[in-house]
């Protein structure tokens, strides 16, 4: 036993000595550390993954060219586990002992809404790849985001929806602040153009099944669903609309991360407005980088492209003049045309008028549609 | 780095301090509590609650120490009545209820986004109050263990009629030190908001109660000093193993995941190499004479 108790002190030890034994960089000039928090554990890990790979892919292109002034950008990768508290553990690693000046990350919005003060009091950086809360907006000059916020997403949601000529319809959608914050800026928009709201139904994620939630929608009666949501959820929830007969069209915000459950029931029935911009020069050069390094069978969810954005914005706020600072960052953007196309943010560091296009399902795929 | 380790210190101080107001309930007593976050959240949700509408930094103290006290008595009704394996399901039922709840009326203080506290922004500040509160604790759960009440709990725990035919009442004296160790898992609460600077119920959920059952049952329930050391050794293993991720040069993925399977395996082999934990509770030998 106390041999145990030796041997658990000394893998201890070891592994607290190491904090201060990182090997050293064979590189001409010291490199530029950018932090990564996504959840590689948890939830929503296939998003996570793949917005690391496309930060991987920038920061290789950006490495192969040279690096930034010579400094090629070292990235240092933390898993949150979904967790507020692993997600301030990995924050206060990076700024504190891995001294990053900007951190890439992937939400959700309660956890980067946790981090941020943290990076604020710092003066450090946080660009946001995947949280919507409107409430990111409170951090200027802290947090950027890459991806518009709810309240655009939203909107331009509901308008189409409205302009499809559905009268009714019912809401579904994961109890957090993506789901809520969606549903409430999209119904507002389609009530602002004549559309009655039957149902609002925000569900607890993870539930093996949603019958009862959505037996609501059956007694509703809609023209139409609006949803939106995430991968094992929305498989589940489309099975259980499927066994309870529902026949309406589903109308959603970002179809391209649910997972569509029975290819036949929902040929034409899904469409929605997503993340648009993704069939320019640069997302074209970074799908084919993807397919290159992943497999052609790989579909890369645009979240590679967010990723691949952000660590460019952060390659460019570095090149300035005065370094990687949030001046710097703030004016990074300009001119800038990228995965995800043009990117302008207003004074907040929130992303603006963004390309949204109107993808559906068909014949086992999205296909775009048109452009909103 | 030094940041970093007043960062961790301060992260372990406040999280022993829920371990020990646990150790009081199961350690000492024999409750089983599947719901200890509760009064942690609890108490973090009164300063939170106090922002949001504008009370005083004060004022969310006491609300959040008033809010573990009430919740304290109303999980508490069904022990007198249930067994201790159903008091267990209410407490976890009650904790998930309360996130819940946090969850779906954004009103009370922001829904699922959450709401910003003012923030202790000194690390070394926050780290001095970590601390303080956790050494204050401490002192606190040693009078209790060492005095005829805790006598009492010890005999309740081994032999609940045996302390009844005593004289004794068992739902007295279990109110009470659910009491107490509400209390003092509020103020760690409390003390967590303002430190972070922002409350939201995701900080909240079940998983979080188990990693302080995992740090009590590592250290050695019953024993105060097991309940900080426990503590310490989660963290430390769960925070260690982001720095030899660093330079194992593995997939990113596959690094994540590693570092919990290797979480894991410690725990599972220190459960198995020394299951009485890491610092066993010792007996304690009492004679009549003594005062």
């Amino acid at each position: 036993m106390r041999r145990f108790f030796k041997a658990m002190v000394g893998a201890g030890l070891t592994a607290l000595t190491a904090i201060g034994c990182q090997p050293a960089q064979a590189q001409t000039k010291e490199p530029i550390p950018v932090g990564v928090i996504a959840n590689l554990t948890g939830m929503d890990v296939k998003t996570s993954t793949d917005m690391v790979r496309g930060i991987q892919i920038a920061a290789d292109t950006v490495n192969k060219a040279g690096g930034v002034d010579g400094h090629p950008v070292k990235l240092i990768i933390e898993d949150a586990q979904y967790k507020t508290q692993e997600a301030l553990n990995a924050a206060t690693k990076l700024y504190d002992v891995d001294k990053v000046t900007a951190i890439i990350m992937f939400g959700g919005s309660s956890i980067e809404l946790a981090v941020a003060p943290i990076a604020k009091q710092k003066g450090k950086m946080i660009v946001n790849t995947s949280s919507s809360s409107a409430k990111l907006g409170d951090f200027a000059g802290t947090v950027y985001s890459v991806l518009p916020l709810d309240d655009i997403v939203g909107k331009a949601l509901g308008e189409w929806v409205a302009s499809q000529g559905v009268k009714s319809a019912a809401f579904v959608v994961p109890n957090n602040t993506f789901g809520t914050g969606l549903m409430d800026a999209s119904a507002a928009a389609f009530q602002a153009k004549g559309g009655k709201i039957v149902a609002k139904i925000a569900y607890s994620e993870g539930q093996p099944d949603y019958r009862a939630d959505l037996q609501q929608l059956v007694a509703s009666k809609p023209d139409a669903i609006v949803t939106t949501g995430y991968g094992d959820d929305s498989r589940t929830v489309f099975k259980n609309a499927r066994g309870l007969g529902l026949k309406q069209i589903w109308y959603a915000g970002y179809p391209s991360i649910l997972t569509v459950e029975n290819e036949a029931w929902m040929n034409g029935r899904l469409t929605g407005v997503d993340n648009g911009g993704l069939t320019g020069k640069v997302a074209k050069e970074v799908g084919e980088e993807y397919a290159a390094k992943y497999g052609k069978d790989e579909q890369p969810l645009p979240h590679v492209f967010y990723g691949y954005d952000a660590l460019m914005l952060i390659a460019r706020a570095a090149a300035a003049p005065g370094g990687l600072s949030s001046a710097t960052m703030g004016k990074s953007v300009v001119g800038y045309d990228g995965a995800t196309g043009t990117i302008t943010w207003d004074d907040r560091g929130q992303r603006i008028d963004p390309p949204i296009d109107i993808i559906s399902y068909k014949d086992g795929k999205f296909v775009t549609v048109g452009q909103k | 780095m030094l940041d970093f380790l007043i960062f961790a210190v301060t992260m372990i101080s406040i999280w022993s301090v829920v371990a020990l107001s646990l150790d009081l309930q199961f350690g000492l007593t024999g409750l089983v509590n599947f719901g200890q976050i509760l009064p942690f959240a609890l108490g973090a949700y009164g300063p939170a609650i106090a922002a949001a509408h504008g009370f005083s930094l004060e004022e969310g103290i006491v609300l959040g120490l008033v809010l573990a006290a009430a919740g304290g008595l109303v999980v508490l009704v069904p022990a007198g009545r249930l067994s201790q394996d159903y008091w267990a399901l209410v407490s976890l039922g009650a904790a998930e209820l309360f996130r819940l709840l946090m969850v779906n009326v954004a009103p009370i203080a922001g829904g699922q986004d959450g709401t910003a506290v003012p923030r202790v922004s000194d690390p070394v500040v926050a780290m001095v109050l970590a601390v303080a509160l956790l050494a204050a604790m401490l002192l606190l759960a040693r009078r209790i263990d060492r005095s005829p009440l805790g006598r009492l709990l010890r005999v309740l725990r081994e032999d609940e009629l045996l302390a009844a035919t005593l004289g004794r009442n068992p739902f007295r004296a279990q109110a009470v030190i659910t009491l107490v160790s509400w209390l003092m898992a509020a103020l760690a609460g409390i003390l967590y908001a303002h430190i972070v600077g922002y409350v939201a119920p995701s900080s909240f959920t079940v998983g979080e109660t188990f990693i302080v059952w995992t740090a009590l049952i590592l250290g050695g329930a019953g024993s105060l000093v097991g309940a900080v050391v426990g503590t310490a050794f989660v963290q430390i293993i769960s925070v260690s193993t982001r720095f030899v991720a660093d330079w194992s040069g593995l997939p990113f993925d596959l690094v994540a995941n590693l570092r919990l399977g290797v979480f894991g395996l410690i725990l599972v082999l220190v459960f198995l190499f020394r299951r009485e934990g890491l610092f066993p509770e010792r007996k304690v030998t009492i004679h009549a004479a003594d005062p």
